[in-house]
Parts: C-alpha cells; structure tokens; sequence
C-alpha cells in the first residue's frame, strides 16, 4: 500500500478505477465514508461515483443537485452523445447538468480529500479527467441562542455559534458595507481549521491586517480547536497574566470593534471571536454601555471601575490595615473588627489566604459540577460553611465580607478572560500587603502597573488612550459620553476616523415665528401636514428630513 | 528603532522627578533656614530651576541627536567625554542616596518603624530594577499616572488642610532676610538639579525638538507649582518653626488634615498617591546612573550594567539611609554645592567647549544631517 502522502499528490486520472482507488487507499477504512455508483450516460455506458462524509453532509442537497440531474434528467445529457471525453466534457457537465451552486473542478487528489473531510461531496465521472468538489455541507449545529456568558439587559440577544458561516452572515447581516473584507484560511495540519479574518477596508489602521497574517501564517501547529490556541500563538505577551486579545461571544460587540478600525478572528467550531488589537478597557466595557442612555452608560461603567479596585484590591488593603496599620482605620471600626477577629487565632493574612482559595473552590466547583448539583454546592459553600467557620470562630465576620464583596466585585466585570486576570493577580498583592503592608502593597501594585504599561497589543499600547494620555480618547473610557459626542473613531483606526456628520446633539424644533401656539397645536398641525411649518433642528440632516 | 517619548511625557518625568523629596525633606531644610520665607525660596529655587534647564536645553539643541555625554565626548574628546559620564554617575550615585532617604523615610518612619532599612532598599531598588529594564517609554508613562497622583494630593490635602491654615504664620516676608532666603533655595536646586541633568541624558529621545526650549522650562514651572503648595500649606498650617523640627515634612502636614470622621489620618492616602512620583525618582536617578555607566564603558546599550550599578547605587543608599544623623547631614550639608556644581558645571562647560570648537560642532551638526537623510532616503 502507498504512503498517503504520495497518494495525495496523485493527479486525477481519466479512469474511474484508478480515482475511486485513490481515494479508497486513502479513506477507505472509514466508516462514515460513503460511496455511491450510477451511470450517468446510458446510451455510452459512463459511469460516475460520489463520495461524501456522513454526517457532514446534506443528503438532501446530494440528491438535489448531484443525484437526481445526473441520473433522472437524462434528456439534458444526450446532447453530449458525442462530445469528446476529457476536462472539456467536465466543464460542460458542469455548465449544463448540476445545479449546485458551489462546484470546483479539481485536478489533485489532496483537494478532493480536503473537501470530503470539510463536508463536501466528491463526484468522478467516468471519461472526465477532473473532478467534481460540490459544495454539500450541512451538520448538525446548535441554532442561534443568547450568549450564557455575556448577558445584557438592553441590546441583541444573539449570539455567535460552533459554525464560522453563521458567525460571518451574523456580521454581513449588521454591516452591509462592500468594504467589510472578510479573508478565509486554514491552519492546522491536521485539523485544517477554518479561519476568517473580518475588517473593513479603509477603516483598519495600515499594516494592521497585514500583522495579523503575519502572525497567523507563522503558527505551525496540528491543531486548533478553538480560538483559544490562536490567541495563544499570536499575542503580544505570551507570558503576561493579562489578556491582550479580547474573545467575545456577542456579534454586535464585534461589530462594533470592526468599526471603530479593529480586526476579528473567527475561527471553526467555537462561538468565541477574537478582537484585536485590545486595550485593557475594553474588558470593562458593556454592550449595553452603549444601548443604554448614556448617563446610565456611564454610571454602570463607573460601578465597573469601582468593582475592578475593589476585586484587586480589597483584600490586600484589609490585611494591610489589620495586620500593620491599625491606626490608619477610623476608632469605632477598627473597634468593630478587632471584636470580631478576637476568636480567630490565624493571622489575617493566613485567614485571608483561606478564604480566598475557598471562594476559588466554591467558584470553581460550581461550575464544574452538573447545573443543579452546582447550584447545591454553592449555596452550601458560601452559606452553610461561611456561617459556620464564622461560629467556630475560625473567620472573622469581617473577612467575609471583605472576601464576599470582592467576589461579588469580580463577577461585575464583563469578561471572564479580564475577570480571571484580576483574580490571580489578587493573590501576589494579597502576599505582599500581609508580608510588607504598606511597602508590599505599593511594590507589587507598582510593578503590576509598569507591567501593563509596558504591554502592547497589534501595536497599539495596552492602557492606552489613559497612558499614553490622548484627551480626546477621553469620551470612551471611564465615562461614556453621548454618541453624538463620539464622531471620531478611536486612534486604532485608519485613514476614515469620521463616523458621524458633524452637529449630530438632537434638538427640538426651533419655536421662532410659531407664536405662542401650544405643543398640541402644532402637533395637530404637523399630523396634518408633516412638512409644514417644522422647524429647523441643529445642523444639516438631510436624511432626517419629513421624507421618512 | 529608538524608544522615543512625547514633550508631554518629558514633562511628566521632570515633575515627578522633583516632587516626591521637594515636599518633605527639602521643605522641612529650608524651614530650619529660612523660616516662613520657605515659600519664597521655594519660587526663587523655581526660577533658578527653569533657567538652568534652559541652558540645559539650548545645549542640547545645538546637537538634537547626542545627549549630553556625546556633546562632550565629540568636543573634548574621548577621555572628556568618558570623564562627564563618570561625574553622572557620581551625581546620580548621589541622586539615588537622597531618593532613597526620602523614600524610605516617608515609609519607615510613619509606617513600618520594625521593618529593616535593607528590606525598603531591596524593595524599591526591585521596582526601579524592571521599570529601568522595561525602558524610558514606560517609566515615562508612569510619570504621567504620577503627574495625576500629584495632582489628586495636592487637591486632598488643600481641603483637608485648608481650615487650620493662618496665613499670620507666613509673615514676615523675608523674615531672615533676602540674601539668606536665596541661600537656602540651594536645597530646593538640588531637586531641580536631578531633573535638568536628567534631561540632559534623555532630551535626544524626545520627539518635536522645536518644542523642547518651551516644554522643559513649562514642565519646571507645573513641578514648581505643584510643590509650592507645600511650604505654603506647611508654614501656614505647622507654622516655619513646627515644620523645622521634622525629617519628613510633608508627613506631618498629612497627619493634621482630615476631612470629616472617616478621612482623618492622610497619610496612607499621601503615600497612595506620592509612591509614583518617588518610585519614578528611584527608576529615573538608576536609569541615568546606568546610562553614564555605559557611556564610561562604551556600551551601546545600558541594559547590561543595570545589575551591578543597581548593586552600587544600593549599596550607597543602604549605606545614607541606615543612620538618620547621616543622611541629614548629606541632604543639608554636603549634597547641595556637589550637586549644584554638576548641574551647573556641566552644562557650561560643554556650552563652552561648543563656543570654542565652533567647527567641529558645525562638522558634527553637518553629519548628523547628511545621516538622517540617508535614513530618510532609505526607508522611503
């Protein structure tokens, strides 16, 4: 038997046998391979052989447009009773007997096995010197359902699925632009995986794209099986506990990226995107910042920030304060807590630590464990054991709460990758505060901040646009201004940073020369005739005039 | 390709580069000197500030791509050149001592009285060590957080401080007479000093050059009004003579200002917000220190002897830090006329070495030119 590699460099033969063998050689042992024989030209007495995947196909599309023309319209196929056999027959098989809107006529036979292990269907007719790779692919896939990570209250309830095809028309169905490029490749040696790059032309930052194919066509690697490898493989700083690439299961939220000049990566068979280059803001970020007005945008964004410190933070100041610096702590609070930590008899930094790795367990378990039974383990966890190492004087009461509002402040920040982050970089903070107080505490968080600022993502500076300051990348950081204040693209975009006329701040119409009519009045008025005697609003938008 | 920073991140270092020691020990100096004119030596120190960085400056513009040490090595040759360098080192060896007194002190002193002086040493010489290592670009933006750490004190102790403060405790103006109060300005020069000849060593890696004769001197101006607020403040509210009596002056101003029940002790929140600017000192005097190091060595890149002048630098710090009599005596005795005498020297001396090789600096500017053609004409 031939060594499957030379066999995929065989050329397709004109006779039938010799590809049928091929193919069998190298896929023939498979039990989802199935293999059909017919004759397609009764009168010359040709015969023609698909293979397809089971499973991965459509039966219904093979019968359709393979099967059925081939065998049953046999009137259209008399006409090359004596068409000469060879690669120009096949082209006229092509032109005037399958309907299939997705033929390639291949020479090779590592395209015919690529296209059977993707899902297409592979024809041989007999006299034909190529073959036929017909689009046919049709699994079993999840439908279209609400991100369980990404929750909002107001916005998009879509979310991305397993099938890179549906993740992609869930981007042409938002942005109908001829501009939005989206650039498809394979990487993995053997799990060939698909991969979509989505940007639009003219928005994305020069040499952007270019970077990112760079970095996608220099991984060598067996597999990918899920968009977690690539972000791996391709990110600024491998050995940083943060996050420089963000993964989103939200459409809208990679739509908006794609707009504001950024790049998506999908990839086959996971519902998580890749957006890039990333800032470290961006993790503290809602969809629906944007969909709600924006003083409850930036009030719910402020709560994020404040949960962000807290969830790095909170632990270690209290350790810090109890183990060192008591006298930092106002007198009735600090009362307050030493009554409660009177019973304890492990230092705070050890209770700390404790809690802390219980609450990871709790988490952790949860999470794992089957729905129901998770649900039961936390609530015994945090209930049942909190209330009891409280009683038996294990924990202060106060640790708790310090641990409990810290949690609590963890799971208010968007992102999990984000999320995670800040939970494991609690720890060394933690050690420090309970070693060194106040000098750890400065020390670790020192370095942690000139750890971040010296990241970069795709070019772009991690902390940025709060360090490198840039005032006018204010709008979009800790505030969410409102979006008729937002007309300029973030710095990461190219050449095309306008996105919005200019004067974009609504206004009511304009009362001059109406007298004192009342508002009803002129509502009457305009119901019957919009256009007449309306107002001018501020600047000039023409697509808003009384046409719509 | 070069690490290059914005005027606005130079702007940033030389603030934080002054701040963090200016507040407290030099004020609490210059109080024992000069007594409620502290304030008036503090803006007469400013204005001497801001024109040696403008001295600073107009040499450096004569050569935009060679710092300091370069200039001196291209017109007195390699030995003078090898020689500023080695001066460097000793004034940012020096630097990096009154850095580390301020640092430790503020910390020790009102903190961690039990925790041994080597332990703050190792600590903060471990931060300065990684942010020297991961480069200017981003100790400079850490500066820029700094600069609104600065600004977020400087705000809560105005209002926690403001209701004591007497400005009865500020009279008489030139109290000890005029003379006497630009005589203890020097200590507040000291300051200025670390931040001109920082300048020195890193103006060629900041972008815009014509903008670098009105940004140095601006940034000197911000760092000199943020710092102002302290003397006036610690004099208003401490009183001159109240302010002499403490090492760490800054701290004890802190200590008196509350507002309300729950914010009435500032002084971790003091330390909160001026560890930046004191850290950004300890990177910045061991970055200058390491790039004067390589340039006696010939190095191309400092990165290699951050190590050993890490272990030098530590070594003198531990050595100032560990007895309080010692360190004093350094920041009010001998630390002014070494450090002004390079702040000032320096400078000159190469101004003048230009003014008499006109020449060779018209050969050398001409070079520099014909280069970055070349490069231009290459990447293009």
């Amino acid at each position: 038997m031939r060594d499957v590699g030379e066999l995929l460099k065989e050329r397709v033969s004109t006779d039938l046998a010799d590809n049928v063998c091929c193919v069998e050689d190298v896929l023939g042992g498979n039990a989802d391979l199935i293999k059909r024989e017919f004759v397609y030209h009764e009168q010359r007495n040709l015969t023609g052989i698909v293979f397809f995947v089971d499973g991965l196909v459509s039966p219904k599309e093979i019968d359709h447009s393979i099967m059925r023309p081939l065998t049953m319209h046999t009137a259209e196929l008399e006409r090359f009773q004596h068409a000469h056999l060879g690669p120009q027959f096949a082209e006229e098989i092509k032109k005037h007997v399958l309907t299939n809107t997705g033929i390639l006529l291949f020479d090779k036979i590592d395209t015919a096995i690529n296209g059977l292990l993707s899902g297409d269907t592979v024809l041989f007719l007999e006299g034909c010197g190529e073959g036929f790779l017909i689009s046919t692919r049709g699994w079993e896939a999840r439908s279209i359902d609400e991100p369980t990570t990404e929750p909002v209250v107001r916005g998009p309830r879509d979310g991305f699925t397993e099938n890179i095809r549906t993740n992609t028309a869930l981007m042409r169905r938002r942005i109908r632009d001829a501009n939005l490029q989206i650039e498809g490749l394979q990487i993995g040696d053997r799990t060939r995986t698909d991969i979509n790059v989505a940007y639009i032309k003219g928005v994305v930052r020069e040499g952007l794209v270019e970077e990112v194919y760079k970095r996608l066509q220099s991984i060598r690697i067996d597999g990918i099986l899920e968009s977690g490898y690539i972000e791996e493989l391709i990110e600024d700083a491998p050995l940083s506990p943060f996050t420089t690439i963000q993964s989103t299961e939200r459409p809208d939220k990679v739509a908006s990226s794609l707009l504001e000049g950024r790049v998506a990566i999908f990839v086959d068979n996971t519902p998580f995107v890749l957006i890039l280059p990333t800032t470290f803001w961006q993790f503290l970020q809602a969809s629906d910042d944007f969909y709600s007005r924006y003083w409850a945008g930036s009030f719910f964004r402020l709560v994020r920030f404040i949960a962000f410190f807290i969830s790095l933070t909170f632990p270690s100041m209290y350790v810090m304060l109890v183990s060192f610096h008591q006298e930092m702590i106002p007198t009735a609070l600090a009362l307050s807590i030493a009554a409660g930590r009177e019973s304890v008899p492990f230092p705070a930094l050890l209770e700390a630590m404790v809690m802390e790795v219980a609450f990871e367990l709790m988490r952790e378990a949860g999470l794992r464990m089957p729905r129901p039974v998770g649900q039961a383990v936390s609530i015994v966890g945090s209930l049942v054991v909190g209330q009891a190492a409280v009683q038996a004087g294990l924990v202060s009461p106060t640790m708790v709460i310090v641990v409990a509002i810290t949690g609590i402040s963890s799971f208010a920040i968007p992102n999990y990758a984000a999320s995670f982050s800040i939970r494991v970089l609690r720890f060394p903070l933690l050690l420090a505060s309970g070693a060194l107080g106040l000098l750890g505490f400065a020390a670790v968080f020192s370095l942690l901040v000139l750890h971040a600022l010296s990241l970069r993502s795709f070019g772009q500076s991690y902390l940025s646009p709060a360090a490198p300051f840039q005032p006018s990348e204010q709008q979009d950081l800790v505030l969410r201004m409102p979006i008729w204040m937002m007309n300029r693209r973030p710095a990461v975009a190219g050449a095309d940073d306008t996105r919005m006329g200019p004067n974009q701040m609504p206004a009511p119409p304009d009362e001059e020369g109406e007298g004192d009519e009342s508002a009803e009045s002129r509502m009457a008025d305009e119901e019957e005739a919009p256009n007449a005697g309306k107002g001018k609003r501020k600047g000039s938008r023409p697509w808003r005039s009384g046409k719509s | 390709m070069k690490v290059r920073i914005t005027n606005g991140m130079l702007m940033g270092l030389v603030v934080n580069m002054v701040y963090a020691k200016a507040i407290g020990l030099t004020q609490g100096i210059m109080a024992r000197e000069a007594g409620s004119d502290m304030w008036m030596a503090t803006i007469l120190s400013t204005l001497q500030g801001m024109a040696v960085m403008l001295i600073t400056v107009i040499v450096m513009l004569r050569l935009p791509e060679k710092n300091m040490v370069e200039q001196a090595a291209l017109l007195l040759g390699k030995w003078g050149g090898k020689l500023i360098a080695a001066l460097l080192f000793l004034f940012f060896l020096g630097a990096f001592g009154t850095v580390m007194i301020t640092f430790v002190y503020h910390l020790m002193d009102y903190f961690l009285p039990e925790v041994p002086v080597i332990v703050f040493i190792l600590v903060g010489g471990a931060v300065a060590v990684y942010a020297v290592y991961q480069g200017l670009e981003v100790i400079a933006r850490m500066a820029l957080v700094g600069s609104f750490s600065i600004i977020a004190l400087n705000v809560l102790v105005l209002f926690g401080s403001i209701y004591q403060f007497d400005i009865r405790e500020l009279l008489p103006v030139f109290q000890n007479g005029f003379v006497n109060t630009i005589k203890a300005s020097r200590h507040n020069d000291t300051d200025w000093a670390m931040a001109t000849l920082m300048t020195a060593l890193i103006l060629p890696l900041v972008r815009d050059r014509l903008t670098w004769k009105k940004s140095a001197p601006l940034a000197i101006v911000y760092g000199g009004l943020f710092v102002l607020q302290w003397p006036i403040l610690e004099a208003g509210v401490l009183s001159p003579e109240m302010t002499g009596q403490y090492i760490v002056a800054c701290m004890q101003l802190a200590r008196s200002a509350e507002i309300g029940q729950f914010i009435h002790r500032y002084e971790m929140i003091m330390i909160a917000f001026f560890a930046t600017s004191a850290l950004v000192q300890t990177m910045m005097s061991l970055m200058c220190a390491c790039m004067s190091v390589s340039h006696v060595l010939g190095l191309k890149d400092y990165r290699p002897v951050i190590l050993p002048t890490t272990l030098v630098l530590g070594g003198f710090g531990y050595w100032v830090v560990l007895d309080h009599g010692r360190a004093m005596r350094l920041l009010s005795d001998y630390w002014p006329p070494a450090a002004l005498a390079v702040a000032f020297g320096v400078p000159m001396l190469v101004f003048a070495a230009g003014f008499l090789r006109k020449k060779k600096l018209a050969a050398a500017r001409k070079e520099a030119e014909e280069e970055k053609q070349a490069q231009m004409r290459k990447s293009s």
